[in-house]
């Protein structure tokens, strides 16, 4: 896929506005899109680049993906199963996993809702470092503030769905 | 404004946009002003209700008439086909209140059981059908058609998209884009007020709910996320209504297809009363039985309170996808017939915390915004054409080990999309390989829409394991899954056969494009008809046009046998056989006659007297107008073009 970053005009940095980034696509798409081709063969070619265009909207659009391109740029690839070694860090999860196991079994809405809140802050302070790490070119601990946000992402996608499922 | 457009019959092909409604269909176009105009017929009627009535006697009717005959033919009859595009068989949809005959069928795809059970239709025939009439009224009015966009519900998952673009193809109509419903609301819309925003577009129509979160930005029209039910609508606040009816009307837990399309259709006009009264009593008389049936707006609201809570959940996810609050909204578009109901109205004031728009005419927007997108990809359009970039609506997913869902491509990608998955084989030598696509947000394939089985073949034989099989899944602007694949160690393409679950292959297309030149008895009937209508408008203006200049010429008793012969041709005009108009025009050439040699007499008389060669051609070509009217010297091709309304 190349350069997300490059692709849409953008610096390489964790930091990134996500209305800017809807803009950025708005623009490049408004002159190339293959709709305002005027033959079927500049139609054709310019298909692919559209293509191309909204995949790196999807990469970058992400915190994780975003993340692991910025890594990967550096020639820092990350395996998508990669486990954080910190066993603390374990710990911290597996607590809070169960506390929102329980919550969800007695139906505790309030106390999914504040674990959610808990754990959202921790996934902004670790974006806060990941930012921090990879500006210093510390990729290794960039790397595992990466792997730590994924398990949050996951403790998160979790709350949505009880969420989801209180609401019907 | 009202402009008599000239048909200029040495410009090229002019694309048209369709809306392919479950209750109503259109047809627009965008003329050389730039201006979207919807079709209308010579009755100027611009809705084309999407009723097909297949009878016994091999005629195929669409629209209007076809509606008059579901009461007395309502197995024959199909209304709201769209609600059974891309389903199976065995779809829920299928066992929904309703008056139809289904066919027990080999294979997926719902069968209707039609022409008094002689013939077998797919809901996708009988929206060809309908594509077929709106490509002849276009035709009609301006000329050659040079392709169609026609709107989905945003909604509407691959095989009921697939499925739309199977009917297009039977109905001989290229396809420049599946676009979304909403989305081409937003472009009438945008295009119309010229407003840079965040909207949300509502669209509550005949069988299907659509929610769509976009940006208008400086001649780009963003969709951020869309969300929906492809089977929730107006249709299904009528069978509430109807179920009471049928309650009132004692009849038993079985009802005929007779009574329950009777019903259906009472609790719609009921529906539509309630819109304006507060309380509709209603003297409902059937199969010699009469009631009288009173209900208040009050009760259907509570009636169609569940229906609408889905929309307000579906709208409230589709905020939440698009990071967005309702306060942040610029606006809120309302779209689609059911959104004239007044509590669906307020319900949405609820819901986005803000009363809606819809000042544009909820019925026509949509074809509006289809007519102006295929000018552009047509490339007939003006630089102002404003650019659509839409999402994919709901998740792509294969089934893995285990029978859960692995997600390829999450719903609300901008689209066109790709994504790519590399699998390997399970045994020695193995030569194929089967993927099972499906959609949706659910956890196990078996909860999940079942979209097709992509089978590859020619996998060079290798140990297990060893293959490189690279898959790529292809989301088209169409909103289409086209799936391809190759063998990375050898780096042979592989072929993929596609079985989908719900539709139809290409075999079965090819078989129906055959049948329908067979059919094509009423294809021929119709395009005859449509010429000798045409044929007829002709003659009767040229003999109102000589009564009205040589009235002096006629005898006794003539002008009243050529009035009967008028008379009796507009009878024949507003019939159906072509035979009946071509025998009466016969007769009104007959009845004229001798008056048509009158008048040219008259004119070489006086040429005779000295007047010019030209003039007593001129004069003689107008006397002869009578006899020979074929000429369209002084006859318009093209009706006057209906203007939208503006309010």
């Amino acid at each position: 896929m190349g350069n997300p970053f490059a692709l849409l005009g953008l610096a390489e940095s964790f930091d990134l506005d996500l209305l800017e980034l809807e803009k950025r696509v708005r623009d490049v798409q408004r002159n190339d899109h293959p709709d305002r081709a005027s033959t079927p063969l500049e139609r054709r070619l310019r298909m692919g680049r559209a293509v191309d265009v909204n995949e790196a909207f999807r990469t970058l659009k992400d915190d994780l993906s975003r993340a692991r391109a910025l890594l990967a740029l550096r020639g820092f690839d990350v395996n998508s199963n990669e486990q954080p070694a910190e066993p603390d860090f374990l710990m911290e999860v597996m607590e809070l996993r169960e506390a929102l196991g329980d919550a969800r079994e007695a139906k505790r809405l309030a106390e999914v809702s504040k674990l959610g809140g808990q754990v959202e802050k921790l996934y902004t302070t670790t974006k806060a470092a990941f930012t921090e790490r990879f500006a210093k070119n510390d990729f290794v601990a960039a790397r595992s503030a990466l792997a730590r946000l994924r398990y949050y992402r996951r403790f998160l996608d979790e709350v949505a769905v009880i969420e989801d499922e209180a609401a019907l | 404004m009202s402009l008599l457009q000239i048909h200029d019959p040495s410009a090229g092909p002019r694309p048209i946009g369709i809306d392919l409604g479950t209750t109503n269909s259109l047809v627009a176009y965008v003329s050389s002003l730039g201006e979207p105009l919807a079709i209308s017929d010579c009755d100027n009627e611009i809705l084309v209700p999407s009723v097909v009535h297949y009878g016994a006697d091999k005629s195929v009717i669409v629209g209007t008439r076809a509606k008059g005959l579901a009461l007395d033919f309502p197995e024959d009859t199909i209304a709201s086909a769209k609600r059974f595009m891309g389903r199976g068989a065995n779809d829920p949809e299928t066992r929904l209140m309703g008056a139809y005959r289904f066919a027990s069928s080999e294979g997926p795809v719902v069968r209707f059981s039609v022409a008094g059970g002689a013939r077998e239709v797919t809901p996708i025939e009988v929206s060809a059908e309908i594509l077929r009439e709106l490509k002849e009224r276009a035709e009609d009015e301006i000329g050659q058609v040079g392709g169609a966009v026609i709107t989905v519900p945003a909604y509407f998952d691959d095989a009921q998209r697939q499925a739309t673009k199977d009917a297009a193809r039977i109905a001989g109509l290229e396809v420049l884009r599946l676009l979304n419903e909403p989305t081409a609301a937003a472009l009438a819309y945008g295009l119309d007020k010229k407003v840079n925003g965040t909207f949300a577009v509502y669209d509550l129509g005949g069988g299907t709910f659509d929610v769509t979160i976009l940006v208008l930005d400086d001649g780009v029209f963003q969709v951020k996320s869309t969300g929906g039910d492809s089977q929730l609508g107006g249709d299904d606040m009528d069978r509430t209504l109807a179920d009471l009816l049928m309650t009132a009307f004692e009849w038993s837990d079985a009802p005929s297809p007779s009574r329950v399309r009777f019903a259906l259709d009472a609790a719609r006009s009921i529906k539509h009363a309630l819109t304006t009264h507060e309380t509709v009593e209603t003297e409902l008389a059937h199969e010699g039985k009469t009631i009288t049936f009173t209900t208040t707006r009050a009760k259907f609201d509570a009636l169609i309170e569940s229906l609408l809570a889905k929309t307000g959940l579906a709208s409230r996810r589709a905020m939440k996808d698009a990071g967005v609050t309702a306060a942040q909204l610029d606006g809120v578009i309302l779209v689609g017939g059911s959104t004239r109901v007044p509590r669906v109205r307020s319900y949405v004031a609820e819901v986005f915390g803000r009363e809606a728009l819809s000042d544009i005419d909820p019925d026509l927007v949509v074809a509006m915004g289809a007519a102006l997108q295929a000018d552009m990809i047509a490339g007939t359009g003006s630089k102002n054409d404003v650019l659509l970039l839409d999402v994919l609506p709901l998740s792509l997913g294969i089934e893995a080990m285990g029978g859960v869902v692995e997600r390829i491509l999450p719903r609300n990608t901008p689209i066109p999309c790709e994504a790519a998955q590399v699998f390997t084989t399970y045994a020695e030598h193995q030569t194929g390989f089967e993927v099972h696509v499906v959609q949706g947000e659910r956890e196990l394939a078996a909860d999940a829409r079942s979209l097709a089985r992509f089978t590859l073949r020619g996998i060079p034989p290798m140990a297990a394991g060893i293959p490189r099989l690279e898959v790529r899944f292809a989301v088209d602007a169409d909103g289409i899954l086209h799936v391809t694949a190759k063998e990375r160690v050898t780096g042979i393409e592989q072929r993929v056969e596609v079985k989908p679950s719900y539709g139809l292959d290409d075999a079965a297309i090819e078989k129906m494009l055959t049948e329908a030149y067979d059919h094509g008895e009423s294809d021929i009937e119709k395009r005859a008809l449509a010429q000798q209508r045409v044929e007829a408008e002709r003659v009767l203006l040229a003999t109102s046009k000589a009564l009205d200049e040589d009235a002096v010429l006629l005898e006794e008793g003539e002008r009243e046998k050529i009035d009967l012969a008028v008379k009796r041709l507009r009878e024949a005009h507003a019939g159906a056989s072509h035979r009946v108009i071509a025998s009466r025009i016969e007769e009104i050439e007959h009845a004229t006659h001798a008056f048509a040699g009158r008048r040219m007499d008259r004119a070489i008389l006086s040429a005779l007297r000295g007047q010019g060669v030209e003039k007593v051609e001129d004069e003689t070509k107008a006397a002869r107008g009578i006899e020979r009217a074929h000429e369209s010297l002084v006859y318009p091709t093209e009706k006057p073009a209906t203007p939208p309304k503006d309010e």
